[in-house]
């Protein structure tokens, strides 16, 4: 499977930017050139040497909170991909295992908790939990699991009764061991698609969270933090928030890539799609070098 | 209506009819990498005649029909002939064409019916949705109609399979679910791709019945593609034989299947011949020469 | 006579629950001993697939008793059920080979499989899959391929080799012939037989009465749930005693002699509703 997502150039970029990111992530705070919670009395500078981004309405140097922010940003978005597969997915594809009581009983809870008001369920969770953005993440990834139990389930489903689960079943196979040979491979390329889509979600949430005073308080930097204060001041620096909205943006859109590219890949459509892809390059490749064009054509 | 094709017709003694589906020699590769898988085709289908395509495994039989059909996967084309559906030329066919010509000028029946269900939608609704949507039919007439086919493709108690889940149903009764949806808008040519390989030998015997009743009512014409060759010799008039994508032999059935010139052909009779049912019954070993 | 592998005592088996309870064998009584192969026939629905699915516990029997190697499966639990399959005793051919192996697994992975559940070391698995590769007449190339990727006669090798690799005392074939053609159905054929000789008990289950007459030494006939007729392969081809068989056996179209007329069906059909 990874083998076959690099063999696209689009799979390939998808994961040079995430990994670009969680560089970014892990390194971001030792890299940052100055204290991102210093004030100064410089405040809204523009770009200069010692300010690359300049600096916000208290005189913190942007750049640098940019850079500190990025690992709560990029933890605070895994987290919520984790809790809606540990809480969304994992269950999806047991209720298709497990018996009729628990497929009741889950998909009841599913639909409880889309018809239940988020921001109620996120204050009553912070209020239970205390204030922090691990909460405030759980709740968001709590909320976003119906999803990843509905599209987890159907693509469980389509596989479950299918001949070779059945084969490794008479061989004594126990449910463990289906899931992690037959079903993952079909249901991941599902789930990767919403997972790119939550971790789009992920941001905003953050950010809209901590405009409430909800998750993250205000003097620590996260990238949808800061997207909101430079919103605030649009006035003085116009272009401010365009710093932290590409940083969203490239993740979402990188996550995106690669969900697309993993659905473009998997399974027997997908292989034949990659043959195709190399395909036409080579009948490109053929009719470049003219000459050879005969001898080079196939293969 | 012939007036569109540029070639000439083949000519044939007394041309009386114009042919349903018509493949010159089509060939079918992928257009990328220049392979080629299908090494030219012609068949002429009209009104009321039976072809069979034998061959062994990967010859490209199922390719040829669904070249015939326009649903050939999306790394292959034809690179070459001409397929004409009713006089008219499928390479200038749009998509919304094919929405109209398939299911009542051309169906099919594959082998796998099981991938052509929808597997949380009951059977019944699923061949009546072809009625109210080809032949406009009401809820209610649909539903009506549903029973009667699957009455017609000789399944028991039509009323509780109509209202049947895909894997509540045998291989068998799938398979004549599928050939029911397909003869449901009175097709013109049906292409029967190992249609009948999960049935048992008295209900394929009278699914073939069934077959040759359309065929002789209402002119329906069929390609059919095996591997039991003695289906094919009882049902078609004409037989095709095909070994990697090439025709090794094409001709009437009397004299392909019973005064084989080709090698392949002798071969492919003698293979089927080894588990034939005559060698192990007595009354049944009639002499090789007796012909049809 | 060695015992049974396979007893199977009136059983019963219903589908459905309720209003849509409905039964879909009734009162089946068979044996099948080591080295014994017995071919089961009869009408589409008949039961056939039913029968070969309950005892490999897939679907739960409502009575009756149903012996497999000496172990009385009838009340089973799942997990002891597993227990059982663990053991490799029984194996399942399906009929249709491009979705018996899973599309995403190479040949290998398909092979070594049922291996690697019984907690064999990957080391050994692979050499014991090479091996029964080795027995279908297929070349150790084939393994790092998917299925996709080799031809359909092919692929029902593989899954008999995958059936093999256990090495079990019963093989279920349900269908195992009927999607490939003549070249490929000989070769598979050819292959059951030589197992048979090994002392596996085989249960062949086929619409094609051509290939059971030539690998079965008995012959069993379903008909609407219940079985009508068992016997000798050669009697059950020659002779056969109930309506539906006498139907089924003259219905089966060959290149050599015409089948039975629509009239005479018709008039076999008639002895088979009163
Ligand atoms: N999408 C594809 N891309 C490339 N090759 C293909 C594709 N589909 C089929 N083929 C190849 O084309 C050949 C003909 O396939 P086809 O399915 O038409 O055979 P067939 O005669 O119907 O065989 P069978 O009797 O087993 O159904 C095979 O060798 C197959 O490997
Ligand atoms: N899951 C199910 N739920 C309800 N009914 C079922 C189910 N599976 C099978 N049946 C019914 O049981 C009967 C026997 O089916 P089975 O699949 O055993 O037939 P078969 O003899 O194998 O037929 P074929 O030769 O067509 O494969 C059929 O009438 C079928 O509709
Ligand atoms: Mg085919
Ligand atoms: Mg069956």
């Amino acid at each position: 499977m990874v083998r076959r997502v690099l063999s696209l150039p689009s799979g390939r970029i998808a994961v040079g930017l995430l990994v670009l990111i969680a560089l970014l992530a892990a390194l971001g705070p030792v890299l940052a050139p100055q204290d991102p919670l210093a004030t100064s009395d410089n405040t809204l500078a523009s770009v200069s040497w010692s300010h690359w981004l300049g600096t916000d309405y208290l005189g913190r140097d942007t750049f640098s909170r940019l850079l500190d922010g990025s690992r709560v940003s990029v933890l605070a978005s895994l987290e919520v991909a984790l809790v809606a597969l540990g809480v969304g997915a994992v269950p999806g594809i047991l209720s298709v295992y497990l018996g009729r009581v628990f497929e009741w009983g889950t998909l009841r809870l599913a639909d409880t908790l889309v018809a239940l008001p988020f921001l109620l369920f996120a204050v009553a969770v912070t209020a239970l939990l205390g204030n922090g953005l691990t909460q405030a993440m759980l709740v968001t990834g709590v909320l976003v699991s119906p999803l990843f139990y509905r599209v987890s389930r159907a693509a469980t489903l389509a596989v479950a009764r299918s001949q070779y689960v059945e084969a490794a079943i008479i061989s004594g196979a126990s449910v463990g061991w289906v899931v992690r040979r037959h079903v993952w491979a079909k249901v991941l390329p599902p789930i990767a698609i919403a997972l790119a889509q939550t971790i789009g979600v992920g941001f905003i949430i953050v950010s809209s969270l901590t405009f409430l005073g909800i998750g993250v308080q205000p003097p620590a930097p996260t990238w949808g933090g800061l997207l909101a204060s430079d919103l605030g001041y649009l006035d003085y620096q116009p272009w401010a928030p365009l710093a932290p909205a590409i940083l969203i943006m490239l993740t979402v859109w990188a996550s995106n890539l690669l969900a697309d590219t993993i659905r473009d890949v998997s399974g027997e459509a997908g292989r034949a799609f990659v043959t195709h892809r190399r395909d036409v390059r080579s009948a490109h490749d053929a009719s470049d070098q003219n000459a050879t064009a005969h001898s080079g054509g196939a293969r | 209506m012939t007036l569109l094709s540029e070639k000439p017709a083949a000519v044939r003694p007394a041309p009386t009819v114009d042919p349903v589906l018509s493949l010159r020699d089509v060939r079918i590769g992928n257009p990328h990498t220049g392979a080629e898988i299908v090494h030219g085709v012609s068949l002429e289908l009209t009104p009321g005649k039976v072809v069979g395509v034998v061959g062994e495994s990967g010859s490209g039989k199922t390719l040829t029909c669904r070249a015939a059909l326009g649903i050939l996967p999306a790394n292959l084309a034809v690179t070459s002939g001409s397929i004409e559906i009713a006089g008219a030329d499928i390479s200038t066919l749009g998509s919304r064409e094919w929405t109209a010509l398939r299911g009542s000028t051309i169906s099919a029946v594959f082998q796998d019916p099981a991938s052509y269900l929808n597997p949380s939608i009951q059977v019944g609704p699923q061949v009546a949705e072809v009625l109210r949507v080809k032949k406009g039919l009401k809820r209610r007439e649909a539903r009506h109609r549903a029973i009667e086919l699957l009455q017609a493709v000789h399944l028991r108690q039509p009323e509780l399979v109509y209202s049947q889940y895909p894997h509540e149903l045998s291989g068998g009764m799938l398979q004549r679910i599928l050939i029911a949806a397909a003869c449901a808008a009175d097709p013109q040519v049906l292409i029967a791709d190992e249609a009948t390989t999960a049935l048992d030998v008295t209900v394929q015997a009278e699914i073939l019945d069934l077959l040759a009743d359309l065929r002789d009512s209402t002119g329906l014409a069929l390609v059919v593609v095996s591997h039991d060759l003695a289906v094919v010799a009882q049902l078609c008039e004409e037989v095709l034989v095909m070994r990697d994508g090439a025709v090794v032999e094409h001709g009437p059935t009397s004299q392909v299947l019973y005064r084989p010139e080709h090698d392949y052909t002798r071969l492919l009779i003698d293979e089927h011949e080894q588990y034939g049912l005559h060698r192990f019954v007595k009354g049944k070993n009639v002499p090789e020469e007796q012909a049809s | 006579m060695t015992a049974p592998v396979l007893q199977v005592s009136d059983l019963d088996v219903h589908y459905g629950l309720r209003r849509r309870r409905r039964q879909a064998l009734q009162g089946v009584s068979l044996d099948v001993s080591a080295g014994e192969t017995v071919g089961l026939i009869g009408e589409t629905g008949s039961g056939k697939s039913t029968l070969a699915r309950a005892v490999l516990g897939l679907v739960p029997s409502s009575g009756g008793r149903i012996v497999i190697d000496g172990e009385d499966v009838s009340g089973y639990r799942e997990r002891q059920w597993r227990r059982l399959r663990r053991r490799g005793v029984v194996q399942y051919v399906f009929q249709d080979p491009l979705r018996s192996l899973d599309p995403d697994l190479t040949i290998e992975d398909s092979l070594v499989e049922p291996l690697l559940i019984q907690g064999v070391s990957r080391r050994e698995a692979v050499a014991r899959a090479r091996t029964f590769l080795d027995r279908v007449h297929l070349s150790a190339d084939l393994l790092p391929k998917v299925p996709g990727e080799i031809s359909g006669g092919q692929r029902q090798r593989v899954a008999v080799a995958r059936a093999l690799v256990t090495e079990p005392r019963l093989i279920v074939l349900d269908e195992p012939v009927s999607a490939l053609d003549s070249a490929n159905r000989v070769q598979v054929l050819e292959i059951l037989k030589e197992l048979r000789g090994s002392g596996v008990a085989l249960v062949f289950i086929s619409h094609d009465l051509g290939s059971v007459a030539g690998i079965a030494d008995r012959i069993a006939v379903l008909y609407q749930g219940e079985l009508v007729e068992v016997g000798a392969a050669a009697a059950v081809i020659n002779e056969p005693d109930h309506p539906y068989t006498r139907l089924l056996v003259s219905s089966a179209p060959t290149l050599r002699a015409a089948s039975a007329t629509r009239a005479e069906r018709e008039e076999l059909r008639a002895l088979l509703s009163v």
